[in-house]
């Protein structure tokens, strides 16, 4: 990797012998639509970066989280993993197999979970479903029976098991998904923002069925690619940050979280004296104040990021005291994902500068 | 095999989930063989001295050509249908994904398609039996073969097709045209002999013509095999050179569509 795109870790990455992926120097360009106009002038092809050099190494039975923006090349990078892409250089190792020049291999012991609804046969039943894929992955007779009923059970669709797929609900659709991809008996599965399309509830449901009986109960390693910041770090034991088709970051989940933001205090103050957070800020307490919000019954609620974490904490406490603001409650504040990575992007830079 | 036939039996599964579809389709096919049993009876006078050598009822002839390019029509639009579905649906990225040789896939996309037109071919010639055609029943065991190779000579041209539909997301223009020819030229409404000049020696390009020449001596005239050996060594060499070629358009497509990212894209 070059210094520019080096990722930022935040905990020793130790490489080891069981990693199951393994990339090295990817990268990615995809050639932009050209309009008839470029093509009768033979404009030179534009095109858009994708992936860039991107390195990385996961091993096997972990739990990884990749995390960017729209367009940052999660999926490309998902793509190239299930051979349905062709890197331009690099090489990307599932298990020991290359995905270019043992593609066969590799599917065999890579399953994406492609999350699309549009992917399962609607007009077939969940079983019928499972039967087909069953057959294309080699499994026969009673064998593939009793796994197909084994996993239909997994993801509790036994009663709906003889129904028409085009009846299920999405929280159904995605179970059956996972079922599917789970016959193979993969050990290394991608899943590409697997809960996008559920309810707060059903998401919660499902990752908890993710992290205890696919991938604790398999033994899988799990690439998950999500805009959701709570589910990597519920789900994950490491994530990678993409961005532009950079990893700009790779690190332990506890790590990422605490060392990007742990700093970030929300405080109920009476009045919102703009001038106090000033001074704080001015004295370095305060690295970075949000405009304050009505809160409740005449108090003002601003987030900071406090320098120092809980000593920071008080000490801001103490001198808005002194100021004469009145401070109801000060609190931890959970970073959103476009905060996070704004952070994790900041560092980025600052390391390449 | 295990494989083409789990596609194929999720493709009939998908089908007769349209009960009405299914009904229609085979009340269509008997209804069909009613006005050209009129029209080839009011015919027959003047199509007699023309097929001499081929059956010599027209009503079998016709029957024999119709059935043929249905056969031919699904052979070469079942692949790039059966991939466009695939695709538009989004089911072809997660049949990609498993590992499954893309020549079993192939064949599974598009096996239902051409099992149903053979079963429709069947019943249509069933139906022209209980109408008076003159079929030699006793022969169609030894016309299997020849249908056989029918199919397997217009494969190349679905496979040429599907890898138009995975690299450019057409089908071009080449499935027309190869049913355009052969619906004119290649023996289907009456025998190439009747063709004038040149455009007849256009018509030793389809392969049809063979496979209707070697069909109708063996089922209409209850020939032997042996004695359209010529024809099917002639539609053996076809398959053999167009297969190659085929092969090497599909693994450029794959290629292709693998580098620029569009394998699965709608």
């Amino acid at each position: 990797m070059t210094t520019t795109a080096r990722a930022i870790s935040f905990a020793p990455v130790q490489t080891s012998v069981s990693s199951t992926v393994v990339l090295d120097d990817l990268s990615k360009s995809f050639s932009k639509q050209r309009g008839w106009r470029a093509v009768l002038t033979r404009k030179s092809h534009e095109s858009v970066r994708a992936l860039s050099g991107v390195s990385c190494e996961i091993r096997a039975g972990e739990f990884f989280g990749l995390l960017g923006e729209n367009g940052a090349g999660k999926t490309t990078l998902f793509k190239i993993l299930a051979t349905l892409v062709t890197p331009d250089v690099g090489t990307a190792m599932v298990s020991g197999y290359d995905v270019v020049r043992a593609p066969e291999r590799v599917r065999e012991v890579l399953a994406p979970v492609i999350a699309d609804e549009r992917s399962l046969h609607w007009r077939l039943s969940a079983r019928e479903n499972m039967r087909l894929f069953a057959a294309l992955h080699g499994l026969r007779g009673a064998d593939a029976s009793r796994r197909v009923d084994d996993l239909l059970a997994l993801v509790n669709l036994v009663e709906a098991a003889d129904r028409q797929v085009s009846g299920f609900s999405s929280g159904m659709k995605q179970r059956l998904l996972v079922a599917r991809t789970l016959l193979a008996r993969p050990s290394v599965l991608l899943l590409d923002e697997p809960t996008r399309s559920l309810d707060p509830i059903s998401a919660r449901a499902f990752r908890t069925f993710l992290r205890n009986d696919v991938a604790l109960a398999h033994g899988c390693t799990v690439l998950l690619a999500t805009h959701n910041a709570e589910e990597a770090f519920e789900l994950c034991d490491r994530v990678g940050v993409l961005h532009r088709g950079r990893l700009v970051a790779v690190g332990q989940t506890s790590e990422l979280a605490r060392e990007v933001g742990e700093d970030r205090f929300a405080l109920w103050v009476r009045p919102a004296d703009q001038v106090a957070i000033d001074a704080l800020v001015s004295r370095g307490v305060i690295r970075d104040a949000k405009a304050f919000v009505a809160a409740e019954e005449g108090w003002w609620r601003v987030e900071c990021d406090l320098r120092g974490g809980l000593e920071g904490a008080a000490e801001a406490v103490a001198y808005l005291a002194r100021a004469g603001v009145s401070v109801a409650r000060c609190e931890p504040v959970k970073l959103s994902l476009a905060d996070l990575l704004e952070r994790v992007l900041e560092r980025h830079t600052a390391a390449g500068a | 095999m295990h494989k083409v036939w789990a596609l194929i039996r999720a493709s009939w599964l998908a089908a007769s989930s349209y009960r009405l579809g299914i009904v229609f389709s085979f009340g269509s096919l008997v209804l069909s063989i009613v006005p050209i049993f009129f029209v080839t009876r009011a015919l027959q006078p003047t199509m007699a001295n023309v097929i001499r050598g081929q059956g010599e009822q027209y009503f079998a002839f016709l029957v024999v050509g119709l059935i043929s390019l249905n056969l031919v029509s699904s052979t070469i639009y079942a692949l790039p249908g059966g991939l466009q579905n695939a695709t538009s649906t989004g089911t072809l990225e997660a049949l990609l994904a498993t590992p499954t040789p893309v020549s079993a896939l192939l064949v599974g996309l598009s096996g239902y398609e051409i099992l149903f037109s053979l079963i429709r071919g069947a019943l249509m010639l069933i139906a022209a039996g209980f109408l008076g055609a003159r079929v030699e029943w006793l022969q169609l065991g030894a016309s299997i073969p020849i249908v056989a190779l029918v199919v397997l000579a217009h494969l190349p041209i679905a496979i040429i097709t599907a890898a138009m539909v995975l690299a450019f997301r057409t089908r071009g223009p080449l499935p027309q045209l190869v049913l355009l020819l052969s619906t004119f030229l290649g023996g289907v409404y009456y025998p190439t002999t009747v063709i004038p000049g040149w455009m007849e020696s256009v018509s030793a390009f389809i392969p049809l013509t063979y496979g209707l020449t070697a069909l109708r001596a063996v089922l209409l005239e209850g020939q032997s095999m042996a004695s359209v050996w010529q024809e099917l060594v002639i539609l053996v060499g076809i398959t053999i050179v167009t297969t190659l070629l085929s092969g090497w358009a599909f693994r450029a497509a794959l290629s292709y569509a693998r580098r620029v990212g569009n394998l699965a894209q709608y």
